[in-house]
C-alpha cells in the first residue's frame, strides 16, 4: 500500500510540472498581443514596447518559462498582467467561492442522483422510473446556462424569492447550486439505476431477501454498497466536469469564483493568471482522482491498491 | 420524494426577505471590471467611471461638456501656446490628508512621463507635455513639446494622485485623490465600494456609498435592474432598450457619443488607393439602414469624421447620402464595373456591422470577406505595419475611436496624420494627405478658437472627400437607472458620471 501511495503522489509534481509546460507553451501560441491590450488601442507604439518590457513579454520563452517555474516552486504565480496583482492571492480570495459552490451542487447531485438512482432501480419499468430517466436525460442534455437564465428570471426577477446573483449570503447558493447539480445529479441518477439493476438480480441479493431482511437493509446495505463502485468513478470524474460547468455558472451568476476569473483571463490574455489558474485546477483534479481511487479500493477490495 | 422536494421548497422560502439594499447606497453595474486602481495605468472607460469619484483633475466637464475649473482655478498660456500657466485651488486635501499643492501636480504628470514606468494611460501625455515647475506652492507651469490649444482638455483627463500614496505601486490597490468619494474596499471579482469624503472641498453628493459591479453577460444586467438589486447599469445593450423604456420603475439614460465607428480602407491595397472606389463604398453604404437595423435607432449616421459630442464638431459636413447609381458609376469610371474581393477585420462583437455591409457592398459586385477576430489578435492584426497588412491580405478594418479628451486634435490627429500610420498610430488604412496634416498641426497649434474651427472644419471636409474610411455611425451611449436615482449623467464615451 506504502508503495501504491508513494507512486500516486510522486505523479502528482510531474504531471503539475507538465501541465506548467504546456499551458506556458499552449497560451503563448494563442494569437494576440497582451502588451496591446494592456496599454489600449488608442497607445503609441513606444507605450506598447514599454509596457511590454514591464511585463517580461520581451524575453526568450525559455527564460520567462525559468522564471516562472522558479517562482511556482516558491509559491508565487506571478503577477496579473491585467490588474498587476499577485494571481496567488487572486486565485485564494476566488477559489473559497468555487468550492463552496462545487461542494453545494456535488452534494445535492449525489443527493438527489443516488435517491432518484435508486428508486428508479426499485421501481423499474414503472410510470415513475420511466417519468425519472426522460427528466434525467432532459437534466444532461439541456444547456445549463439556458436553465439558469430562465431560473434567474421566474424566481428572481418575477417572484423576488431568491438573490438574483453574487454570493452575499446563504440564499445566493440556492440557484447557482441547484443549476450546476442539474447535469452530474442526471448522469449520477442514470449510473446508480444501472448499476442497481445489474446487481439486484444476482444471487446474494436474492439470499438476503430468502433470510428475511427487509427492503432496505437490501437495497442500501447489500446492494448499494455494490453498486457503488462505479458510481464512484464517475462521481469523480464528473467533479471535474463540475469545475468546467462552474466556469459557465459563475459567469451567469455573477459569483466571484475562480471560473469567471478564467473567463476574464482569457479575454484579456492574462497569461500569468490562466497559468496560475490551470495549474490549481489540475492539482485539484489530480486529488480528486486519488481519492477516487482509494474510494473505491476502500469499497471494493479485489481492486485495493493493485 | 415529493415531501422532499417540498421541504426544499420551504426552506427556501423560509429564508426569504425583500431583496432590497439600502438607499443612501448607489449600486452602479457595469460590463468591466476595473483593471486596476491606479488612474494613469490603463485606458479603459469603465475604470475610469470607477476612479471618478475618487480623483479630481485641473479642469473637468460640465455636462454642456465646457471645460470649467475643479482643482485649478484658473489658466492661461504663452502666446505661442507652449507654456500654460495653472494656478491651484487652495485649502484643497487628500484623502490621506497630503495637501494638495504645485508639487502633486508635478508628481502626477512625473510619473506620467518616466518612460521607466511604463504607465500604460501614459500616451497622451507624453504626446505633449515636456515639463512641469512650479513658481510657487499653488502655481505650475507647464511647457509642452508644440502648442497645444486643447491643452486644458488634456488637464481634464489626468487624475491627480496624491504623491504621499504613490509608492511600490500602492496605488494600483488603494487610490488616493481629492475626490468626493474615498475608497474603502475593492473585493476582485465582486465590487469595489467607495464611501463619501466628509472633508471634501466641493458640493457633497447625496448618497453615501457608491458600490461597483460589473458582469460580461448583458442578461444578467437587464434583469439585475429589474429585480432592483442594482440601480444602473452601464452600458446597456440596445437589444434591451425599448423593453425597458416601458418598465415604470426604469429610466433610460441616452448620452451624446463621442464614438465614431468606420471601416478604414487599406490605401496601400490597390483598388482601395483610388478614391473613385473609396467613395464608391462610402455612397454604396446605407448607414441609416445600419443605424436601424444593428442599433435599433440608438445611433446617428456619420457624415464626418467627429462625433457631435467632440469639440469643433461640424454639422456642415454632408458625407455621403445612399446612392446605389452613384457608387456604381464611380466603380465604373475606376475599372471596376465588376467587383473586387476586399477583406474586412472586425472584432468577433462587431461582425454584425460587416455582415451588413457585406450585403449592401455586394449590390456593386464588391465580394467582401469577413475576417472575426477577438480582441487580443484584432489589437495584434489592425496595427500592423503596411508590409504585414499587405501579407495577411488586411484590406480593411472595422473599429471605431473615440477621444476621451473632446478635442478634435485628439480625435483627428491619431486617425488621419501621415505621422499616425500604424503601428505608430491609428492611421489604420496608411492615408497621407500632406495639405491636411499642415492644416491640423496648424489647428491644434490655434489659441484663437474661431479661426480653429475654422480650420478644423476644412480638415473634416477634406477627410470627407478623401474618404481614407467609409464612415457609419456615432454610437449613442445607453443606460438604464432606477426611476428614483438622480445626479448621475453620462460622459461622451460611456462613463457614468456623478453630476458635480
Amino acid at each position: 500500500m506504502n508503495s501504491y501511495l508513494a507512486r500516486k503522489l510522486l505523479a502528482v509534481p510531474i504531471i503539475l510540472l507538465l501541465t506548467s509546460l504546456l499551458i506556458f507553451s499552449a497560451v503563448r501560441l494563442l494569437p494576440g498581443d497582451p502588451a496591446r491590450l494592456m496599454a489600449g488601442m488608442q497607445a503609441d507604439q513606444a507605450t506598447v514596447e514599454t509596457v511590454r518590457h514591464r511585463l517580461g513579454f520581451d524575453q526568450p520563452f525559455t527564460i520567462q518559462y525559468t522564471r516562472f517555474l522558479t517562482r511556482a516552486l516558491h509559491g508565487d504565480l506571478g503577477n496579473s498582467i491585467r490588474s498587476q496583482q499577485p494571481v496567488a492571492r487572486e486565485i485564494a480570495q476566488r477559489l473559497p467561492y468555487t468550492i463552496a459552490l462545487t461542494t453545494a451542487s456535488f452534494s445535492i447531485a449525489i443527493l438527489f442522483g443516488l435517491t432518484f438512482g435508486v428508486l428508479a432501480a426499485i421501481y423499474r419499468g414503472t410510470w415513475f422510473d420511466n417519468a425519472l430517466m426522460v427528466s434525467a436525460i432532459s437534466g444532461a442534455s439541456v444547456a445549463n446556462f439556458w436553465i439558469a437564465l430562465m431560473a434567474m428570471n421566474f424566481f428572481a426577477v418575477k417572484l423576488g424569492w431568491v438573490p438574483l446573483m453574487g454570493a452575499a449570503s446563504w440564499r445566493s447558493y440556492i440557484l447557482p447550486s441547484l443549476t450546476l447539480a442539474l447535469a452530474p445529479a442526471a448522469v449520477i441518477a442514470r449510473m446508480t439505476r444501472g448499476s442497481m439493476l445489474e446487481i439486484i438480480h444476482q444471487d446474494y441479493i436474492r439470499t438476503a431477501r430468502a433470510k428475511g431482511l427487509s427492503p432496505a437493509a437490501v437495497y442500501l446495505k447489500h446492494a448499494l454498497r455494490n453498486a457503488l463502485v462505479p458510481i464512484v468513478t464517475s462521481i469523480g470524474l464528473n467533479f471535474a466536469a463540475l469545475l468546467g460547468g462552474a466556469v459557465i455558472t459563475e459567469t451567469v451568476f455573477n459569483w466571484p469564483g475562480v471560473g469567471r476569473l478564467m473567463i476574464d483571463a482569457v479575454r484579456y490574455r492574462d497569461y500569468a493568471t490562466i497559468q496560475g489558474i490551470t495549474l490549481v485546477t489540475v492539482f485539484f483534479v489530480v486529488v480528486i482522482n486519488l481519492l477516487v481511487d482509494f474510494a473505491v479500493g476502500f469499497l471494493n477490495p479485489r481492486i485495493r491498491f493493485n | 420524494m415529493p415531501r422532499l422536494c417540498f421541504a426544499f421548497l420551504l426552506l427556501a422560502l423560509l429564508g426569504c426577505r425583500p431583496l432590497t439594499h439600502p438607499k443612501d447606497e448607489l449600486i452602479i453595474m457595469q460590463t468591466e471590471a476595473p483593471r486596476t486602481m491606479d488612474p494613469a495605468d490603463h485606458t479603459e472607460t469603465y475604470t475610469t467611471a470607477v476612479l471618478n469619484p475618487i480623483y479630481e483633475s485641473l479642469t473637468c466637464f460640465d455636462q454642456q461638456l465646457n471645460i470649467v475649473p475643479q482643482l485649478a482655478t484658473q489658466w492661461h498660456s504663452s502666446p505661442d501656446g507652449i507654456t500654460w500657466t495653472v494656478n491651484l485651488r487652495p485649502g484643497v486635501r487628500f484623502h490621506d490628508g497630503t495637501p494638495f499643492n504645485a508639487q502633486s501636480v508635478i508628481a502626477t504628470f512625473n510619473r506620467l512621463l518616466d518612460t521607466k514606468r511604463g504607465l500604460a494611460g501614459a500616451s497622451n501625455v507624453r504626446r505633449a507635455v515636456l515639463s512641469v515647475e512650479a513658481s510657487n506652492p499653488l502655481t505650475v507651469i507647464f511647457h509642452l513639446k508644440a502648442p497645444f490649444a486643447a491643452f486644458p482638455h488634456l488637464l481634464a483627463i489626468t487624475s491627480i494622485i496624491s504623491p504621499a500614496a504613490d509608492h511600490d505601486g500602492a496605488l494600483s490597490l488603494h487610490p488616493v485623490g481629492t475626490g468626493p468619494y474615498r475608497f474603502a474596499e475593492w473585493k476582485t471579482g465582486e465590487y469595489v465600494r467607495e464611501v463619501r469624503n466628509e472633508n471634501y472641498w466641493g458640493r457633497m453628493p447625496a448618497p453615501a456609498e457608491i458600490k461597483w459591479m460589473w458582469t460580461t453577460e448583458p442578461a444578467l444586467m437587464n434583469m439585475a435592474i429589474q429585480a432592483g438589486e442594482v440601480d444602473a447599469v452601464n452600458p446597456l445593450p440596445p437589444m434591451f432598450a425599448d423593453a425597458l423604456q416601458h418598465n415604470t420603475k426604469i429610466r433610460l439614460l441616452k448620452g451624446k457619443s463621442s464614438a465614431v465607428f468606420w471601416v478604414a480602407l487599406n490605401t496601400h491595397y490597390k483598388p482601395l488607393s483610388d478614391v473613385r472606389v473609396r467613395r464608391a463604398l462610402n455612397y454604396a453604404t446605407d448607414r441609416i439602414n445600419l443605424v436601424r437595423s444593428q442599433l435599433r435607432n440608438y445611433g446617428q449616421p456619420a457624415a464626418g469624421p467627429l462625433g457631435p459630442a467632440t469639440a469643433d464638431y461640424s454639422p456642415d459636413i454632408q458625407g455621403y447620402p445612399f446612392d446605389l447609381a452613384k457608387a456604381q458609376s464611380l466603380m465604373n469610371q475606376a475599372g471596376y464595373s465588376n467587383g473586387f474581393p476586399m477583406n474586412i477585420a472586425v472584432l468577433e462583437n462587431q461582425a454584425n456591422f460587416a455582415e451588413a455591409l457585406q450585403a449592401m457592398w455586394s449590390k456593386i459586385h464588391v465580394q467582401v470577406t469577413i475576417q472575426k477576430l477577438e480582441s487580443g489578435t484584432f489589437a495584434q492584426v489592425i496595427f500592423g505595419s503596411p508590409e504585414q497588412k499587405a501579407a495577411a491580405h488586411t484590406d480593411s478594418v472595422l473599429a471605431s475611436w473615440s477621444s476621451a479628451s473632446l478635442d478634435a486634435e485628439r480625435q483627428l490627429g491619431p486617425l488621419y496624420r501621415t505621422r499616425s500610420w500604424s503601428p505608430a498610430g491609428a492611421n489604420l488604412g496608411f492615408y497621407s494627405n500632406p495639405h491636411l496634416d499642415t492644416l491640423l498641426d496648424s489647428a491644434a497649434a490655434d489659441l484663437d478658437p474661431i479661426t480653429q474651427q475654422a480650420t478644423y472644419k476644412q480638415a473634416q471636409q477634406i477627410i470627407s472627400d478623401d474618404a481614407p474610411q467609409v464612415l457609419l455611425f456615432y454610437s449613442m451611449d445607453l443606460a438604464a437607472l432606477r426611476r428614483d436615482i438622480s445626479d448621475l449623467w453620462l460622459f461622451p464615451g460611456g462613463d457614468l458620471e456623478l453630476a458635480k
